[in-house]
């Protein structure tokens, strides 16, 4: 009780809304913090980002129905949104003392504890002409704003890299009636993920889908005054595209972390309670790495370091760990990968349930240990059930059994129940 | 129905775990609803469309009082209806669900 009465005093300044910060200032409150709660975004309302490449590209979803949560939600909450502000200082005071954020108005924010959510943001490779307005990234709502205004029906877009936003991209513009061009060194993409396997039925909807495919990468791009020309490495002439979309991945935003001395190694390096090097600057979400680990840079982990790091502040046992989950969606198949997907060695092998091609199917990556096998991941194309049973098999260490699992007929529930 | 309740489906038809939708036609309801089946064997039933997008979430995974969307796994309580983990962000209808006789009957808006 003391400890809470305590805390009731307190403020904890959160920075950037994004879903790792706007989940964090819920996790507080939902654990029961009574202190001040104060989220800094840069958007005026915070949003989701996955509708970005899909709904909200498409022109389905506004701004407004992709909000992370209603303007009420903030004042029901009792949390402060500080919108259309940017986040330009940190300086954290002696640890156990707090510190400050200052924002790019002069403004300061005193807090017991910050929370960075700083996000990231789109690579944009040096490749020469990649300075044209058709020449894009997405990232933000902006971003998206943009890259819909280029694509009409008709019009001619390169895709370069085929990662998640990338295929996501290329289905949406798809959908709109765009041409589209698809680039990617690798062959297939995303083979990490989601096994390779799946990853190449998955590369391939998209020749089945009337995009074209290439395995190579982008040597330089030249505006044409009404398009850009863009030379792939290999080929003898350059293409003409209205639009470019460059989706090589992101970087992490540690530029406050960094200024303030906090260690920042790619990603502001925090330990497994969310703490960063000073003991009351937290970070959650893409910004964040844990040390030892590589960044995850999906949605869910985002929501559970917002989870870890409130129940730091609460000083209350940190959630149950679970396993990793990512969606995407492309032409009308929704895909889920959970755990570790890893190409079959000594210690694992693959069980597919269904036909791999033919949705909906899945397929489990199961770790041996003498008699007895555990999922350790999975990938499930229009299968939800299998994506859920599977995080739930890996989180709870059930032993399967693999005909059990190859077997569709089997009701996955059954295998999860204790 | 001298009760009011609509006669909606056999206890037998949904295994516990699981759910099943019934369509508007039948509810006179704004919404299809879910009728959802709990590890317990209990019968809830809440509007049938995740107040995020559009999935069904009488395909939803029971658990531990709450039912798991299908698409993006935001979680809303079997009772309530309120939701519980974004992507979502609005509570849904709970309405109000009887078994007699091996009968399940759904009151529309009725609170449960």
């Amino acid at each position: 009780m003391s400890g809470a009465e305590t805390r009731a005093a307190g403020r904890v300044v959160v920075v950037g809304g994004g879903i790792a910060g706007v989940a964090t200032v819920a996790a507080l409150r939902t654990g029961g913090y009574s202190g001040e709660v104060v989220l800094v975004e840069k958007a005026a309302l915070p949003y989701d980002r996955p509708p970005l490449s899909k709904e909200y590209l498409a022109g389905t979803r506004d701004l407004s129905g992709i909000a992370l949560q209603s303007p009420e939600w903030y004042a029901d909450q009792r949390v402060e949104l500080v919108g259309d502000t940017l986040a330009v200082g940190l300086r954290p005071w002696a640890p156990g003392r707090g510190g400050e954020v200052e924002l790019a108005d002069g403004g300061r924010l005193t807090a017991d504890k910050i929370v960075l959510a700083t996000g990231g943001r789109a690579t944009r490779p040096h490749t020469p002409g990649s300075d044209s307005p058709r020449v894009r990234v997405l990232r933000e709502a902006e971003d998206a704003d943009a890259l819909r205004a280029l694509l009409i029906p008709g019009s001619r877009l390169l895709v370069v890299g085929a990662g998640l936003i990338g295929a996501e991209v290329a289905s949406t513009a798809r959908g709109i009636g765009c041409e589209v061009v698809l680039v990617d060194p690798l062959d297939p993409p995303s083979a990490a993920a989601v096994g390779r396997e799946v990853a190449s039925w998955l590369h391939g909807l998209h020749p089945a889908n009337g995009v074209e495919t290439l395995v190579t990468t982008l040597a330089s791009l030249q505006d044409t005054g009404t398009g850009v020309a863009a030379q792939l490495a290999g080929e003898a002439r350059s293409r003409e595209f209205d639009a470019v979309l460059l989706s090589v991945g992101m970087r992490p935003d540690t530029e406050l972390a960094h200024a303030a001395g906090l260690i920042t190694d790619h990603g502001i390096v925090v330990d497994d309670r969310q703490v960063t090097s000073h003991p009351d600057v937290l970070a959650v979400g893409d910004c964040a790495r844990p040390r030892g680990h590589r960044r995850s840079e999906h949605w869910d982990a985002a929501q559970h370091d917002a989870r870890r790091a409130a129940a730091t502040i609460l000083e209350m046992e940190p959630p149950a760990p679970t396993a990793p989950w990512f969606w995407t969606d492309r032409y009308g198949h929704h895909v889920e990968g959970v755990g570790q997907m890893r190409n079959p060695d000594a210690e694992t092998h693959v069980v597919v349930r269904g036909t791999i091609g033919e949705p909906p199917f899945s397929v489990f990556t199961l770790r041996r240990d003498g008699e007895t096998h555990c999922v350790v991941g999975a990938v499930a194309v229009d299968d939800s059930k299998a994506a859920r049973a599977a995080r739930r098999m890996i989180d709870r260490a059930i032993e399967v059994d693999p005909a059990d699992l190859a077997e569709p007929d089997t009701d996955l529930r059954a295998l999860v129940r204790p | 129905m001298s009760n009011g309740g609509i006669r909606v489906a056999s206890l037998d038809e949904i295994p516990e775990g699981e759910g099943i939708e019934i369509s508007r036609d039948v509810t006179g309801t704004k919404d299809d609803i879910a009728i959802l089946r709990d590890e317990q064997g209990t019968c809830w039933a809440l509007n049938n469309t995740c107040t995020h997008e559009t999935a069904s979430l009488a395909e939803g995974w029971v658990e531990d009082g709450y039912v798991e969307c299908p698409l993006h796994s935001s979680r809303f309580n079997l009772k309530t209806g309120e939701v519980q983990g974004l992507p979502a962000t609005v509570n849904t209808v709970a309405h109000r669900v009887e078994v007699r006789e091996g009968e399940v009957y759904l009151f529309p808006n009725e609170k449960p």
